[in-house]
Order: C-alpha cells, then sequence, then structure tokens
C-alpha cells in the first residue's frame, strides 16, 4: 500500500483517537506531511514481516512540547534532514523508517522523513497509542537501545547521542528540547528487521487510517459511535471496546510536575443521577473510576470525545461544562505482557492497584 | 440615556435605555445598504421616546455585517500576508490550509521572513535588511496596502512585527495594517489568520463605520459610538476601522448579555427559540459561556473565542411526525406563514401543536381543530422533553437553574421545564439584542506564556493584567472603573515545571469625561 495526500485527514482523526488524550494536536504534522507528499509523492508502506532480517531502521518523530509547536512551526524539510544528518552520524543508509508513537502528531513525521528520502515507512509503530515516556516504547521494552541518535532544531542544529539507558537518553533529550525552542525532531532506537519485527506494534499505521475514516463517517452525536467503533476494534489487535460513559465535565484540575500535565477530571451523568466518573491524567487518559469502580487502566486506552459531534478530546483541551463520552479499548497484547507491565502498568503511573484486562473489569 | 442597535441579516432592532429602562423598542427589517435601515429604527424609537437627541449620551451598535462579509466573501479588499519566523516554518506559508474561494476572494500574497522569538524569550533569528527592502519593493511593484504581519511568539514579545509594520510605514504611507500581537492567544497561523480576515475587512470597514455615523449624524446624534466584540466588551467606532473582525459572533454574545440585563440574572440558561432551531446557552458572572473550540470563520482556522451554543432542531416552524414523537430537525423556517396548517397549508407544525393545545391564539384556529388530542400531547411532551434533555446537557452542574425564554417561539413552552429552578419570560426578549448592546462595556485582554520560576505568580498577573487594562484604555474605558473579569491559567505539558499560560481579561465602564477620553486617546 501506498499513502497518499488523501489518506491524511483519515489518519490524523484517528490518531487522535489513539493518543488517548495525549499526543498533541496533529494539525500543524498534518499540514507539513500533505505538503511533504505533495512534493515529493506518496509514500510506501512496508509490513514488518516483509523486511529482511538485515535491513537497517530507524525510528523518527517530534519531542518536546506539542504546544510549542503551535508558534514554533516545523519546517517541511526538518524530518528528512534529521534522517540525513542520522545516515551521516552512523555511516550507513537507513532502509525504512518507523514511528514512536501512533497516538498524535509522530504519527505523521515518519512519513514527511519517507517521502523526503524516498523509502518506505514501517506499518506499526512503538506503542500503538500514546503514552508519556521512552522506556514505555515496545523498542526499549523489546531491548533495543536508543542510541546512536541525532537531534535537529528548528535552525538545523543537530546534537548526537550517545548514552548508557533509555532513562538517561530520555532525561538529555529532554532537557535539549527545552533548550532548542520546545520542540526537536530526533532519529533514535535505530534497529534491524530482525529486531523490529519482535518489538513493533503491528499494522497500526493504515488501521490508524481506517479508524479515521470510521470517525468521519460517524461524525455526530456520540450515542451512535459505540456500534461502528466496536465493528473496527473487535477484529484488530485491540480487542474489546466498550462505552464507560456519557455526561458533562464537572471538575477539571491540572499541575505540572516533572514536565507532565497531572490531574484528574469529573464527569457527571447529564441528569446528575448516580455516580460520576473520575479520570486521572498524565498527559494522557490513564484511569477511569465509576464511583469507586475501577473501570479501565493503563495500557488500555481510555479515550474522551464531545458528544455531539464524536470528536476525540486532548487532555489538555479537556474544560469544565464540556459534553462528552468516554470510550475504553483494549490494549494490544504486547503490552500485557510481564516484561511490558513492569513499566506500563497502573503502579509505573503512581496508581495503587494491579492491572485488570479491560474485558476482565466487567 | 443610550441607544442599542442590532444590525442582524433579516432585522434591525433599536432600543433606548434610560438608566437599564427600555424606553423605546423597535424591530425593523434590515434593508440592503444597511443604513436606511438604520435610520428608519432611530426614527421610530426617538419619536416614540419623545426625547431630545441631546439627552442620548451613547449610542452601541451590533454588527453582523463583517461576519457574512466574510462567510459570503464579499467586499473582501486584498492582502498581503507578512509572517516573520524563518527558518521555523519554512514551507508552510500564510493561507497555506484556506478554501480556494476564500483565499481567491482576499487575492493573499504571503511573504516570509526571518526573525522572530522563541517560548523563552531567546531570538529565533535577526530580521534581515534584504528580506525588509525586498518586501517593500515587492508590495510598491504589486501595489499591496492592507498588509497582515504576524511573528512567533508575537504575544509576549511583538517587536519584530512593530519593526516591519514601522517600515513599511515609512515606505508605504497610506498602508494598512493588522499585527497578529492585538488578536491575543498563542497559536500563530489561528492569530495570523484572524489577522488577516482583519485586514482583508479594513476598506470595508472604513465603509461601514463612515455611513453607521454618518446615519448618526444626520438623525443630529453626535454623542459617542461604540460597536459590539463577540466577547460582549465594546470598541469606539474608530477602533472598529482598525479591528473588524473583532465583531465575529457578536450577536449570540448580544443575545445573551441582553437576556441576563432583562432579568438581573448572572446565573442562567437562555433559550432564544426561533423558527427552526432553539439556541442554548449559559450565563456565567452575566457574560456567555465561552466554547473552547476552534472557530472557523468561513471555513478558516481562527483563535476568537465564541459563546457555547447549543443549537437544537426545535423552533415554531418545526415538523411534526410519528404521531408527534418526532419533532424536527425539518422546518418549513420563514415559509411557516404559508405552509403552516393554521395558515391554510399542509405542513403540521410546532406552531400548529401549539395552537391546537388552546395555549395560543395564531392563524386559522379550525383549521387544526380535528387533530387527536394524543398527537397534540405527544408533540408538546416532546417538545419539553427535548428542550430539558438539552438543557440538562449545558447546565454547568446538576442543580436545577434559572431558564430565560427568549425569541418569538419562546411560546411553544407552555408547561414548567424540569431542567430549571425557574422559567423567565422577560418583556422586550425580542430586542434581546439591541439591549445587550445598549448595556456593554469595555474590555482588555492579553496572554503570555509565563515561567513561575523566573517570576512569582503574583508579579506575572500584575504584569499580565496591566497589558490588558492598557488595551482596555486604548479602547475608550475608563481607567478607574477597570476590574479584572477572568484570570486563566493553563498548564504547558512537557515543558518546564512552571511554565503557563496565562490570560487575563479586564472590563470596565465607557470613559466619559474629557479627562478620560484624552486618556484613551
Amino acid at each position: 500500500m501506498k499513502i497518499d495526500v488523501h489518506h491524511l485527514d483519515d489518519l490524523a482523526l484517528g490518531s487522535v483517537f489513539l493518543a488517548t488524550g495525549g499526543g498533541g494536536d496533529p494539525y500543524v504534522p498534518k499540514l507539513i506531511a500533505e505538503e511533504a507528499l505533495k512534493k515529493f509523492g506518496p509514500v510506501e508502506v512496508i509490513e514488518a514481516e516483509d523486511l529482511n532480517d538485515d535491513a537497517y531502521i530507524v525510528t523518527i518523530g517530534g519531542v518536546g512540547a506539542p504546544t510549542v509547536s503551535l508558534e514554533l512551526l516545523p519546517s517541511i524539510e526538518d524530518a528528512a534532514k534529521t534522517l540525513e544528518a542520522f545516515e551521516q552520524q552512523v555511516g550507513r543508509r537507513v532502509d525504512a523508517v518507523a514511528s514512536f508513537e501512533i497516538g498524535g502528531g509522530n504519527s505523521l513525521i515518519p512519513l514527511v522523513a519517507a517521502a523526503g528520502r524516498g523509502i518506505p515507512v514501517v506499518n506499526g509503530d512503538g506503542m500503538g497509542r500514546a503514552l508519556p515516556e521512552a522506556q514505555m516504547m515496545t523498542y526499549a521494552i523489546a531491548g533495543v537501545k536508543p542510541t546512536p541518535a541525532i537531534a535537529y532544531d528548528y535552525a538545523g542544529n543537530i546534537t548526537s547521542f550517545s548514552t548508557s539507558t533509555t532513562e538517561v537518553y530520555e532525561r538529555h533529550i529532554r532537557s535539549l528540547a527545552m533548550s532548542a525552542g520546545g520542540m526537536i525532531t530526533t532519529a533514535e532506537h535505530p534497529m534491524s528487521g530482525r529486531q523490529i519485527k519482535e518489538a513493533l506494534i503491528p499494522g497500526t499505521l493504515t488501521f490508524s487510517i481506517e479508524l479515521g475514516k470510521i470517525l468521519h463517517e460517524n461524525r455526530g452525536n456520540a450515542e451512535e459511535l459505540l456500534k461502528p467503533l466496536q465493528s473496527i476494534f473487535e477484529p484488530s489487535i485491540y480487542g474489546d471496546c466498550r462505552c464507560l460513559f456519557m455526561g458533562k465535565v464537572i471538575d477539571k484540575s491540572t499541575r505540572i510536575i516533572g514536565g507532565y500535565d497531572i490531574g484528574e477530571a469529573t464527569i457527571e451523568a447529564f441528569d446528575g443521577v448516580g455516580d460520576t466518573l473520575s479520570v486521572s491524567i498524565k498527559n494522557e487518559y490513564l484511569f477511569a473510576k465509576v464511583g469507586e469502580k475501577v473501570v479501565a487502566t493503563v495500557p488500555d486506552l481510555i479515550v474522551i470525545v464531545d458528544y455531539e459531534t464524536s470528536t476525540p478530546i486532548n487532555a489538555e483541551r479537556l474544560r469544565f461544562g464540556q459534553r462528552v463520552a468516554v470510550f475504553a479499548v483494549g490494549c494490544p497484547d504486547f503490552y500485557r505482557s510481564k516484561r511490558a507491565l513492569d513499566v506500563v502498568s497502573p503502579r509505573c503511573f503512581g496508581f495503587d492497584v494491579d492491572y485488570v484486562p479491560l474485558e476482565d473489569l466487567g | 440615556m443610550r441607544i442599542g442597535i442590532d444590525v442582524g441579516g433579516t432585522h434591525t432592532d433599536a432600543v433606548i435605555l434610560h438608566n437599564d429602562k427600555v424606553v423605546a423598542a423597535t424591530k425593523a427589517l434590515t434593508t440592503a445598504d444597511v443604513v436606511s435601515g438604520i435610520s428608519q429604527a432611530l426614527d421610530t424609537i426617538l419619536a416614540d421616546a419623545a426625547i431630545a437627541q441631546s439627552q442620548i449620551e451613547t449610542v452601541m451598535i451590533g454588527t453582523t455585517q463583517f461576519t457574512n462579509a466574510i462567510i459570503e466573501r464579499r467586499e473582501l479588499s486584498p492582502v498581503a500576508a507578512v509572517r516573520i519566523g524563518l527558518p521555523s516554518g519554512n514551507g508552510l506559508p500564510p493561507m497555506l490550509d484556506w478554501p480556494e474561494d476564500i483565499a481567491g476572494a482576499v487575492d493573499g500574497h504571503s511573504y516570509m521572513l526571518h526573525g522572530g522569538y522563541l517560548y523563552d524569550g531567546y531570538k529565533v533569528d535577526d530580521l534581515r535588511e534584504d528580506e525588509i527592502e525586498a518586501l517593500i519593493a515587492d508590495l510598491l511593484k504589486k501595489k499591496l496596502k492592507n498588509i497582515a504581519i504576524s511573528s512567533a511568539f508575537s504575544p509576549m514579545n511583538a517587536s519584530p512585527e512593530k519593526e516591519v509594520a514601522a517600515r513599511i510605514k515609512a515606505a508605504i504611507p497610506d498602508a494598512r495594517m493588522s499585527l497578529s500581537y492585538n488578536f491575543g492567544r498563542l497559536g500563530l497561523m489561528e492569530r495570523e489568520n484572524a489577522a488577516i480576515l482583519n485586514t482583508t475587512l479594513l476598506p470595508f470597514a472604513e465603509k461601514v463605520v463612515t455611513s453607521f455615523l454618518k446615519a448618526l449624524s444626520q438623525r443630529g446624534l453626535t454623542c459617542p459610538v461604540y460597536i459590539s466584540q463577540n466577547d460582549g466588551t465594546l470598541m469606539s467606532a474608530d477602533f472598529v476601522k482598525s479591528y473588524p473582525a473583532l465583531t465575529f459572533a457578536s450577536g449570540p454574545t448580544n443575545s445573551l448579555r441582553g437576556a441576563s440585563k432583562l432579568t438581573g440574572l448572572q446565573e442562567a440558561i437562555v433559550v432564544d427559540i426561533g423558527g427552526t432551531t432553539s439556541d442554548i446557552g449559559v450565563l456565567q458572572n452575566g457574560f456567555p459561556r465561552e466554547s473552547n473550540v476552534v472557530v472557523e470563520v468561513g471555513g478558516v482556522r481562527t483563535n476568537f473565542r465564541m459563546p457555547d451554543i447549543l443549537a437544537i432542531g426545535l423552533g415554531g416552524g418545526s415538523m411534526v411526525s410519528q404521531e408527534g414523537q418526532k419533532i424536527g430537525p425539518q422546518s418549513v423556517g420563514h415559509r411557516l406563514v404559508n405552509e403552516g396548517l393554521v395558515f391554510g397549508g399542509k405542513t403540521l407544525t410546532a406552531t400548529d401543536i401549539l395552537v391546537a393545545s388552546g395555549k395560543a391564539d395564531i392563524g386559522n384556529i379550525p383549521a387544526v381543530a380535528d387533530l387527536e388530542p394524543q398527537i397534540v400531547a405527544n408533540a408538546q411532551a416532546t417538545m419539553h422533553r427535548m428542550l430539558d434533555q438539552n438543557i440538562d446537557m449545558m447546565k454547568p452542574g446538576g442543580k436545577a437553574m434559572p431558564v430565560i425564554l427568549v425569541g418569538g417561539g419562546a411560546v411553544l413552552v407552555t408547561e414548567g421545564l424540569k431542567a430549571a429552578s425557574e422559567v423567565y419570560r422577560p418583556e422586550n426578549a425580542g430586542v434581546a439584542n439591541a439591549i445587550g448592546a445598549a448595556i456593554a462595556q469595555i474590555g482588555g485582554e492579553s496572554e503570555r506564556l509565563v515561567s513561575y520560576r523566573n517570576a512569582s505568580r503574583e508579579e506575572m498577573i500584575a504584569k499580565v493584567t496591566k497589558e490588558a487594562t492598557d488595551r482596555a484604555l486604548t479602547a475608550g474605558a475608563s481607567e478607574k472603573t477597570i476590574r479584572t473579569v477572568d484570570i486563566e491559567e493553563t498548564a504547558i505539558p512537557y515543558m518546564d515545571e512552571a511554565s503557563t499560560r496565562l490570560r487575563v481579561k479586564v472590563i470596565g465602564d465607557i470613559a466619559m469625561t474629557d479627562q478620560e477620553k484624552r486618556a484613551a486617546s
């Protein structure tokens, strides 16, 4: 399959849904991708299983504060220049690029790089959703080292990284982003074809396009959204999909701790009757309870959409008074393994409960 | 005494208020030239109130002309859009994703220069002399005189916009310019779009304001004239010549503000029932609750804040089907007076149900005498249920709230509403918009991305409040009446812990004394 300009609206919308409240607004990345695909033509999508075991793949995307890129706009050449700088650093050609996370704007950046360099993009990503930290990526969990890595800023300054661990890499790359205007493009987690087959959440690029298509077709009242969502999620790597709640936001408080938007929103039923739903936020929606009963937790997906239009709502934009519907979707099996839950279970985010898969929560 | 005028697409309403009491009110048709409709409305209210022109202290006008000009793509002038921000944003020029028809209508010319600032005050790049000279040469060559200027993080540091504007002004003295920092709020493309839409309206604004002033002076009204903005505050007529885009969506805002004035309620739900829809809005602290979604005007993304309005398909012309179980969203609209049963037509409408219930005397009552009582009862229950459910959705909390009914379709509500603690049907509800315009005050707003690490929260709030206050004074507010009405702090993820988007809004009375006016000018 090739991804062309006309797929981008669907991909962007699907990626906002999978971003579970985080990931940033893909509006600007989508504009960049549109311009890149118009200029360089469509991008070839390659399945991980079709890659040679010795193929060389690197992941590429933006790192920093998505809010900043609403002012400090990216440039059309940033992604391809990052890739070029990476190739110079490691002294070899890259055969394909892949995405860090399908949730949000970083679903689109690999397309921009791939278009500019005329190489394919791998169908899949390192999260299957959005998550706040690099060590939560499937690549890191599968043991892929983040470096050698390259960071490229708005002015074309290039910084290379060689770090001991993913955690150290994460700290260094974040502090560089802050001193380089708040947002940088990075090429990182280089791996072989054999490695990526083990480390990838497969198929999410084309899945996100299909999901976006369904969301576009079902714009309007969220009461009608569950069936179409189930029709696409249930046969997929995600599985269970359910509507947790409908109502309006009666409280939302967040504060920034260590660069993360941490807080909680409370949603009350439209008629004001019964328990409220509370959702805990750390950039993404991570943990939902109705009254005292846990109804969904990370790494399963919790998504909040606007009640009237079914548009997914970013956690930053969730406000008092908004009328919303809350959905939950099971996560891919990769995240249900012990080694994955060691870094993405609810406890890793400070919640005092063990992970119970969505479908077992009743 | 003050006069409030609302120029809508269909009607031009006018009221005279004396100490907030309605002395005279009228509803006239909006004329093609707009001005003669205003003149007629003025003649009517001045005669009805039997007062001398000299007793009128101010005139406030709400107008949809600028919104309609954008939506209908007319009266738009060619624009040069200059963005200062390279090397960032290369390949993403201004107006990139505008719908073709409006991009064509504004005949946009894009320019990109190096310069601008980062979130932390560090320079993106220096302005380049050769780029500025080339820009000016091209503007002169293409005879472009309406110019929008934007730069990265200009709400925090507008000096690149101001410097380039000064250079253009020196070379092209009759240039009309809009600087994006005056349209507040972070989000470069949306702010830039607001500035471009404003710029394309500048020659039309000059024409509109001049004709308003002419219509008023012909009626012997020489008092100060103000025009309402989308947030329910006013700008002086002169200010509108430079900022016409700030009038977008002032209509619904004035309607909500007028409803608040008519009832004295600060916290309430306002339901404006027309022929096709019921528009439900929320009053908080006497002002409309604002919507948080990105607002498109004529298909262009902007950073304007609009009132949060939920429109449902229920009005006087809504069609009734399924034995009264379903009402709307289809409506006969303005054809009600031909197509409704009580008007001799063949379509069962909400108005027919109302007449059949015996609660209203409209049109030919025998025409609905044969309607089954069960259908009438069903339809009435459906209407009330639709309103109850949707009011519940808009209410900020679970508690019942006062509901203010305005608009011609308000008569459809014959029973109490479960969602309402009390239902208000104010007199003069038909001219709520004009009243909303007449009672408006002057506001000012400023927004910055701040870090509480480098300066205390109090210091930063004081600084941003000062900027908002300066804007209110420039717009014609009286300094001693200015008060802060809103402080919004939004933490920014993936940034320094103390990074916050801080927005302050102030409001004050119109400056009346000469001294205050001088301070404002």
